[in-house]
């Protein structure tokens, strides 16, 4: 589903630091995956290759058969419909109420909107945030903002979810919903891919590719 | 199909919730693109108002050959053939217009009936009038000059006018001001374009976070670009009826001015507003700049943003 061969990556920006040297992994459809190392290891670059965030120097990252470097940009848009993206700070809409940015990914495909409104509610039922529906996101604590994320993430049905330090800045109980939700939608069968530094959530992953200055240093098989 | 309207329908209500977060900016900007639109369209008013009268008038060169009063009818038809000869080789229709016709002409143009009647015997003399046909150029003004010499030669003719000069001039004059509309227009449209340029610019930096998360979510670019292209247009169609408006309004007390100076002259010209299908025509164009203003804002700004 998601493979990496010998992918490197580096900015322009950046002299001479490679932000992902040489990877190669696969994950498997269905697979649940956790992304661990220190802050500038490469796993938020890794993660935005995967959504043609970023393309990368050299090697080639293939998602769901597509060589995200050969894209064409009119493309990048179809191939992100099938991810369902999930940000450290959710960048919610804070104009509008939670459930209009539940509806958001679905419109933005052309969907109905009385049906993207049928979907979004089930999606915020889902994380539990139905009856928050028209409240707006500042209205939310920042766990149950990172659950609106997830019902955004997964209300277009993704294959992939990509969650990038999901439970960052929540407290235990909070980020443990946060945990709980991704496991229930990978349950189902959605491959979800999860970077983290927390300890206590990758003690109990079953897989963990650990990344360090771009290598990964472990769990790429 | 569905899915192409759907999408345009989302675009539309996207630009006018845009313009509902902020009625006063929007309205602040119709007005200012509404005073550069008042102008030409106050213009276009004028001369569509003005131009069923030039047309009225032939700018092609007339000329009027007045015979002396005492020619005998029968010489003074058979001056014909030499004005025929004279005007070999130009397309001109040759009218020859007895004092009779002309008196009761005059009687029947002038409403002096009464004042004629009083002069007893007919003062007008026999005459020609001669319409040439494509004399336009100033070579061809030259021409006529020489024609007209040429018949002022001829036996029993008294004299001879060009009756052409001041609707040339007419024609000159309201070409200038068709020319000078069409810069001021010109000018003006660049102005209207970058005053949406701008608002649009303001609003892509305003947006600039629900563009770069609905773009992570799948969105085209062509969903994103819709709604202002929408905002482009809807401003320049909400400008174009305010400057349509007032240019309207305007026409009333310009009228009453109006009706004063033509009662001098036995006139009842009135300035009408444009026809439907005029208004419609520049309603259009209003809603155009607005949309090219939008799109070269948009192509700009947002591949920066890219």
């Amino acid at each position: 589903m998601i493979e990496f061969q010998s992918v490197s990556k580096k900015y322009s920006d950046s002299a001479s630091t490679l932000a992902l040297a040489d990877v190669s992994l696969n994950i498997a459809k269905g697979e649940l995956v956790y992304l661990a190392g220190p802050s500038g290891a490469g796993k938020s670059t890794l993660m935005k290759m995967v959504a043609a965030i970023e393309r990368p120097t050299s090697g080639r990252v293939i998602v769901n058969g597509q060589d995200v470097g050969r894209i064409r940009k009119a493309g990048i848009p179809f191939l992100r419909r099938n991810l369902g993206l999930i940000f450290q700070n959710q960048r919610l809409l804070n104009d509008r109420h939670i459930l209009a940015n539940v509806m958001l990914p679905l419109l933005v495909t052309g969907a109905h909107a009385a049906q993207a409104e049928q979907r979004a509610r089930a999606a915020l039922d889902k994380v539990g945030l139905l009856d928050r529906a028209l409240a707006l996101p500042m209205a939310l604590s920042g766990g149950e903002q990172q659950r609106v994320a997830i019902a955004r993430a997964i209300v277009n049905r993704p294959q992939i979810i990509l969650a990038d330090e999901p439970t960052a800045n929540l407290d235990r109980a909070a980020a443990d919903k946060v945990i709980d939700a991704l496991h229930a939608f990978h349950s189902v069968g959605v491959t979800c891919v999860i970077s983290s530094h927390d300890d206590e959530i990758l003690d109990k992953a079953a897989r963990v590719i650990r990344l360090e200055h771009g290598h990964v240093v472990g769990g790429a098989a | 199909m569905n899915n192409w309207f759907r999408q345009h329908r989302f675009a539309l209500g996207a630009a006018l919730s845009h313009v509902r977060k902020a009625p006063g900016s929007f309205l602040f900007n119709v007005l200012v693109v509404a005073v550069a639109l008042a102008l030409p369209f106050a213009g276009v008013t004028l001369l569509d108002n003005v131009r069923p009268l030039s047309e009225e008038l032939s700018v092609d060169p007339e000329l009027s050959l007045f015979l002396k009063a005492d020619t005998p009818r029968d010489q003074a038809q058979a001056l014909a053939p030499q004005l025929q000869r004279i005007l070999h080789g130009s397309r001109a229709k040759v009218t020859f217009v007895p004092r009779e016709q002309a008196l009761a002409s005059l009687k029947e143009k002038s409403g002096l009936t009464d004042v004629i009647e009083t002069l007893g015997d007919n003062p007008l003399p026999d005459s020609y009038v001669m319409k040439l046909e494509g004399f336009t150029s100033r070579a061809d003004a030259a021409r006529v000059d020489g024609i007209a010499e040429q018949m002022r030669a001829l036996p029993g003719v008294d004299s001879v006018q060009v009756d052409s000069a001041w609707v040339k001039r007419l024609a000159a004059l309201l070409g200038v001001l068709r020319l000078a509309l069409l810069l001021l227009a010109v000018t003006l449209g660049v102005v209207v374009i970058a005053v949406v340029f701008n608002t649009i610019r303001l609003q892509v930096l305003t947006q600039r976070e629900e563009i770069a998360v609905s773009k992570l979510l799948g969105a085209t670019d062509n969903f994103i670009h819709r709604p202002f292209y929408y905002t482009g247009a809807l401003l320049g169609l909400c400008a174009g009826a305010v400057a349509l408006g007032a240019v309207t309004l305007a026409l009333r007390p310009l009228n009453t001015a109006i009706a004063e100076f033509a009662r001098l002259y036995a006139s009842e010209f009135q300035l009408a507003p444009l026809p439907p299908l005029g208004m419609a025509g520049l309603l259009a164009i209003s809603a155009g700049l607005g949309l090219v203003g939008a799109m070269l804002s948009v192509q700009r700004h947002l591949a920066r943003l890219n």
